[in-house]
């Protein structure tokens, strides 16, 4: 029964990786080889494809973009959701309600009513086309305020008292002892956040225009759109945006975990 | 204690002008331009009443992206939930290589969209390896490849999301397995209850909260597919979906008032289909 239940898990398991392993065989593919069962088995491996891309291509640009683009909506989340989290859990301000309902409201809603108004928003703002209209929308994430507050509910008072006690100033509180304390929520946060801005493509793809701000999920989708498709560097492109997300996976793999089911098993 | 108030208000300020500008101000912005015959390089424009609403239902482009769309959260969601379980299970007991089997199922979900999107463009072409497969196994795929045709195109996006989803929705099952106690699994083997019967009395039950989330969240975002349109069809082949016909109005041809009409029509779908979800499936348990 064991082995059965194995057999099938490794059945599956193939199944899920296949396409994956079949990207970065393609991407290293020696210039002019098919994408035959024998070409792909056999041992001739080539780099050239991420040598050619990272240099004639533009693809290094759309890299350091995302990368760009995606730390700092990384840092504005950790800091600003960390804030908003705090003044949520710790401050009893007027209207704290309201706005806390806010944050789940917005937490529920899909996000494509947004599209046409930011798009019209943003061209009036001047900030079509620029990096600020990939970062402005998304430096403040409902789902990290969440995070925060939820985490902070858990927390005890007593720290910040005594450091209130002994005339730390607010300032002191919030950065000197309440941060530090939220580091696992923020870890949480800060992988959740840089990860779905990694694989973002409907915002990027619709608030941009031109090559210098293009993200890497969109040159790729709009390198498919240029005549006949060169399989190899596309793929060598697609495994430039799988590799950082394959890398933070296998160190953070707890921190994915808990972000995913922290919504789920709240009841 | 005045100063507290100052504070509270101003540490949450980023998410209060953020709310106010990028949510609250677009959601009414849409709701009137929904009313108005607005595009681009138009100084002025009209107020058009509830026309751009019934125009939609009598667009056909439109009823089949909507068509289109109900099918895909219809037809992907049952199999996500059920194989999503399934591999939960599976997975949960003890068994050499289960962190591998874990991570491996879930590795396709993080991944980029649009990547997976360009992989299973290429194995559901003609010279493909999925194509190869099916003509192995004696099926008789369309000529040119599963994606450009009108008969195969749309279930072949549906298999391709329902792959790379199962491993998100298991990792959801087996934290909600494993807030089950241990204890209630005991106490039935000492009243002599048989696997099945422990599924079906014990598991099933507690984790209908968890099933719920699942159904739910998995709705709200199959409603709102477009990038794997995007980057497999372009809306070809009886692909169009409700997002994809919102993009192709709203920022291709620029009918900022009809595709926001669009919008809202969708985002009145997904609501009320969200709460006759969780209306129904909480009432079917106690």
């Amino acid at each position: 029964m064991k082995a059965v239940r194995l057999i099938a898990l490794s059945l599956v398991l193939a199944l899920m990786i296949f396409p994956l392993l079949w990207m970065f065989r393609v991407s290293l593919m020696p210039p002019g080889a098919g994408l035959s069962l024998e070409e792909l088995i056999s041992p001739a491996l080539s780099l050239l494809p991420y040598q050619d891309i990272l240099t004639s291509g533009k693809m290094a640009l759309f890299f350091f973009n995302s990368l760009l683009v995606g730390v700092v909506v990384t840092v504005a989340n950790i800091l600003f959701c960390f804030l908003s989290g705090y003044a949520f859990a710790r401050h009893p301000f007027p209207g704290r309600r309201f706005w806390f309902y806010s944050v789940l409201f917005v937490l529920m809603i899909p996000s494509h009513i947004v599209i046409v108004p930011l798009y019209i928003m943003l061209h009036k703002l001047g900030m079509y086309d620029t990096y600020w209209a990939l970062i402005l929308p998304f430096a403040v994430n409902p789902i990290g305020i969440f995070l925060v507050r939820q985490y902070l509910e858990t927390l005890p008072t007593s720290m910040e008292e005594a450091a209130r006690i002994d005339g730390a100033s607010e300032l002191q509180i919030i950065f000197k002892v309440v941060m530090p304390l939220c580091k696992p929520a923020l870890a949480v946060l800060a992988i959740q956040v840089f990860l779905t801005n990694w694989n973002s493509f409907l915002f990027p793809l619709i608030f941009t225009s031109s090559e210098s701000v293009r993200t890497l999920p969109v040159a790729l989708a709009l390198y498919q759109g240029h005549q006949a498709i060169d399989w190899s560097h596309l793929m060598a492109g697609s495994s430039l945006a799988v590799i950082p997300v394959l890398a933070v996976f296998l160190v953070f793999q707890r921190q994915i975990v808990s972000g995913i089911t922290a919504g789920a098993v709240r009841q | 204690m005045k100063r507290q108030i100052l504070a509270g208000n101003f540490l949450a300020s980023p998410w209060i002008v953020t709310f106010l500008a990028f949510w609250l101000f677009p959601l009414f912005y849409s709701f009137f331009l929904g009313f108005t015959d607005f595009r681009l390089m138009r100084p002025d424009y009209n107020w058009v009443g509830w026309e751009n609403y019934i125009n939609l239902f009598r667009d056909k482009a439109f009823i089949e992206a909507l068509i289109n769309t109900f099918i895909f959260v219809i037809g992907t969601i049952p199999f996500t939930t059920v194989i999503a379980l399934i591999l939960a299970l599976l997975v949960e007991k003890k068994i050499p290589g289960q962190a591998l089997f874990r991570s491996g199922y879930f590795v396709p979900s993080i991944t980029s969209m649009v990547v997976i999107a360009l992989v299973f463009t290429n194995l559901y072409s003609r010279d493909g390896y999925l194509f190869l497969l099916a003509k192995m196994l004696g099926m008789h795929p369309p000529e040119n490849g599963f994606l450009l045709s009108s008969k195969t195109a749309l279930l072949s996006i549906m298999a391709m999301d329902i792959w790379m989803s199962v491993g998100y929705y298991m990792l959801i099952f087996l934290a909600g397995l494993k807030a089950i106690p241990e204890e209630l699994y005991e106490a039935a083997s000492v009243a002599g209850a048989s696997g099945r019967q422990k599924f079906l009395h014990i598991t099933l039950p507690l984790l209908n909260p968890v099933t719920v989330f699942v159904i739910v969240i998995n709705s709200i975002k199959s409603f709102q597919v477009f990038t794997e349109i995007y980057v497999m069809t372009k809306g070809k082949y009886g692909t169009s979906s409700a997002v994809y016909f919102i993009y192709e109005s709203g920022l291709n041809r620029f009918e900022f008032g009809y595709a926001s009409a669009a919008a809202y029509l969708l985002f009145v779908i997904i609501a009320i289909f969200s709460i006759l979800q969780l209306g129904l499936m909480q009432r079917k348990h106690y």
